[in-house]
């Protein structure tokens, strides 16, 4: 009872319903804008919530991310523009929803389905994180340093296109988060005596070079295409259809929680899946893909069925599962917080007013998104060339102020022209970023496993947990192997037949 | 007496990959046998070279240097340039760009001597007519975003930023 007061407390604060209404509100704005994603605007946040309380922060984001994940269905409907690779399944039958004229009726659609998606995988955070955290809670510094070898190799499925081009950036990201002083021994690594490196690269500049400044760039250097126009027209989603869609959100919620709760997986994967799903087992399966209710509802409640239940993963063992949760991770350590089964047993009171946030922000979604829907095809015709000099200027403001030193926007800058480089050899960027945040808890966890098995390497195998997840990477390893294989022996396939 | 076959072998399928894979391998080459040996200070003393500084970077850079030449191999052999992947552009004009190089410059070189807002005016207008923008009244939110977001910074946020050069 104590502890439900207390929790209260720390949640019933004007600052934290602000925080998660202006997240919401944002992350579907910023969603609905062609060529501006969730991601992006999590990273350009960040630098907002520094004088925030910690509660307040991690809602901002988590606000936006959940709008941002609804707002990205908006163009993919309205003007056949994914906002984010999750809405291109959305597509599929939004797009001929909106020219048959039905357009308002597929973003109602949406919105319901990624609603209750976004509710269901709140539960399931709620149920899961705890008992992963209790469980976590018997981990020491071997059973986490497999634990981040095996998040590590599954990296891998993060590499949408090569997997060598995914490694590769997950390598360079490992090497750079290694700039710095040592920890354990106070020497310099690849500073080049410069003071500004010793504290290791800053995260914020970072995350808005590789995430904001690319984009920016790419835009500059493509040719200016015309501005398509977007219309929310139609009549609203009735109670009927609802019904009927039903069953496939539920299971397309619940393919996104299983998906959304293994890292690296992904709200993309968990809306095709969804999608195929439902049209698998609708009596209207030759309508998928022509303007299909369900189909919109069974994508979008698999894309919204992963963002709770990928927070499991980041809340109960310090893992992000995704680039965002690698952004509300470094939120968490801005604020001097470090997620993991530890946060549960010292900042019980804080985690559980965070889930009490959490599930407001699906109420929040349905009042900004019911709300919204006719000004959504104003928001989508908003230029980029009026967009972008302003995201340049949030993103030199925000890395500025990580250090009030300009060599965080040089920094940031350096960033930018290393994203647009990954983007135009099309090394994925989200490994990298994965890779600069676990690089550091791989070497800590590494050493400290040293120290306690006074240098002997079997602790590394020290019992059914590390050989559980040794099992799993081995696992993961040879299934990314032949994943590799399959894909080459098919593209060779393809090349043949298309020889012939 | 020679034929010519339709299928003819290609020395190089994908030269983006293919470079790619060199400036990696050239970078990690000299992470590797350079920068770890004289930028990565070690202890006199080490109980398990596992514990070393320079043990990690050096992991890093042979796993890079195995996965770049992999990359090379990929490159040589498999043809991924048909693969929409976001490589090909259709590029514009050279103004366009040059005009948001400048941009950049007035933002890293004049943020700390003009200030925040005065930096970010100038750079919003040079992107405004980078484009170009031809609506004339969007100009003025060249004046006042800039301004409206470093209060909120400054103000609102408590995030400090050199407002003004004065």
């Amino acid at each position: 009872m104590e502890m439900f007061s207390e929790v209260l407390e720390l949640f019933l604060s004007l600052d934290n319903f602000i925080a998660i209404a202006l997240g919401v509100v944002i992350g579907v704005v910023v969603g609905s804008i062609p060529g501006l994603t969730a991601t992006m605007a999590v990273a350009l946040a960040l630098p907002f919530t520094f004088s925030m309380q910690p509660v307040a922060a991690i809602l901002l984001l988590v606000g936006i991310y959940k709008g941002g994940m609804y707002g990205g269905s908006i163009t993919a409907i309205l003007i056949r523009t994914p906002g984010s690779p999750a809405s291109a399944c959305t597509l599929l039958d939004g797009y001929p929803m909106a020219q048959q004229g039905h357009a308002k009726k597929a973003l109602k659609t949406a919105l319901y389905s990624s609603v209750i998606a976004d509710f269901i995988s709140n539960i399931a955070l709620i149920f899961f994180a705890a008992y992963l955290a209790k469980i976590a809670l018997n981990f020491g510094a071997p059973e986490f340093f497999w634990l981040i070898c095996f998040s590590l190799t599954i990296i891998i499925s993060l590499a949408s296109g090569s997997m060598i081009k995914g490694l590769l950036a997950a390598l360079m990201g490992i090497l750079l988060s290694l700039v710095g002083l040592d920890e354990v021994y106070g020497s310099q690594r690849l500073t080049f005596g410069n003071y500004s490196l010793m504290d290791s690269i800053s995260f914020i500049p970072l995350l808005i070079g590789l995430f904001a400044i690319p984009e920016i760039i790419e835009f500059y250097r493509k040719k200016a295409l015309p501005h398509i126009k977007a219309k929310a027209s139609g009549v609203g989603m009735t109670l009927a259809e609802l019904k009927r869609c039903l069953k496939s959100i539920i299971r397309g919620s619940l393919i996104g929680v299983v998906i959304g709760a293994i890292p690296g997986t992904g709200a993309t994967a968990a809306a095709f899946i969804s999608y195929s799903d439902a049209r698998r087992r609708s009596p209207n399966r030759d309508n998928f893909g022509k303007g299909e209710v369900e189909g919109v509802a069974a994508a979008e409640a698999g894309n919204n069925g992963v963002a709770g239940a990928t927070l499991i993963p980041l809340l109960s063992l310090g893992i992000p599962g995704d680039v965002i949760t690698a952004i509300i991770l470094g939120a968490f350590m801005v604020h001097g917080l470090t997620p993991g089964p530890i946060m549960f047993q010292e900042n019980l009171t804080l985690i559980y007013a965070l889930f009490v946030g959490i599930m407001f922000s699906s109420l929040v979604l349905l009042v900004v998104g019911s709300g919204a829907i006719k000004y959504f095809s104003l928001i989508a015709d908003i230029p980029k060339s009026i967009l972008f000099p302003i995201v340049l200027m949030f993103c030199v403001y925000g890395a500025y102020a990580v250090n009030n030193d300009t060599f965080d926007v040089w920094l940031m800058l350096g960033f930018g022209v290393l994203g647009y480089i990954f983007n135009r050899a099309a090394i994925p960027a989200a490994p990298f970023l994965i890779g600069f945040i676990l690089g550091p808890m791989f070497e800590d966890n590494l050493r400290r496993s040293l120290l306690i098995g006074h240098n002997d390497l079997s602790i590394f195998v020290r019992g059914p947990i590390t050989w559980f997840f040794i099992a799993i990477t081995v696992g993961s390893i040879l299934l990314a192997i032949y994943r590799f294989v399959s894909a080459r022996r098919q593209l060779r396939r393809d090349t043949t037949q298309e020889a012939s | 007496m020679s034929t010519s076959s339709p299928r003819r072998i290609r020395a190089v399928r994908d030269t983006g990959d293919v470079l790619a894979g060199c400036v990696l391998m050239t970078a990690s080459a000299i992470l590797l046998f350079y920068l770890v040996p004289n930028y990565i200070s070690e202890p006199p003393i080490l109980q398990n070279p596992m514990m070393s500084p320079r043990w990690l970077p050096r992991i890093v850079g042979g796993l890079m240097l195995g996965f770049s030449f992999l990359l090379i191999v990929q490159g040589l052999l498999v043809d991924n340039t048909g693969k929409d992947d976001g490589r090909r552009i259709e590029r514009g004009t050279r103004l366009r760009f040059a005009m948001m190089v400048v941009a950049l410059a007035v933002y890293v070189v004049l943020f700390e001597a003009l200030g925040a807002v005065i930096a970010g005016i100038l750079a919003t207008l040079i992107l405004f007519a980078a484009h170009p923008v031809r609506i004339w009244w969007v100009y003025s939110l060249a004046f006042v975003f800039p301004a409206a977001v470093a209060f909120i910074f400054v103000k609102v946020m408590n995030v400090p930023l050199p407002l003004m050069p004065f």
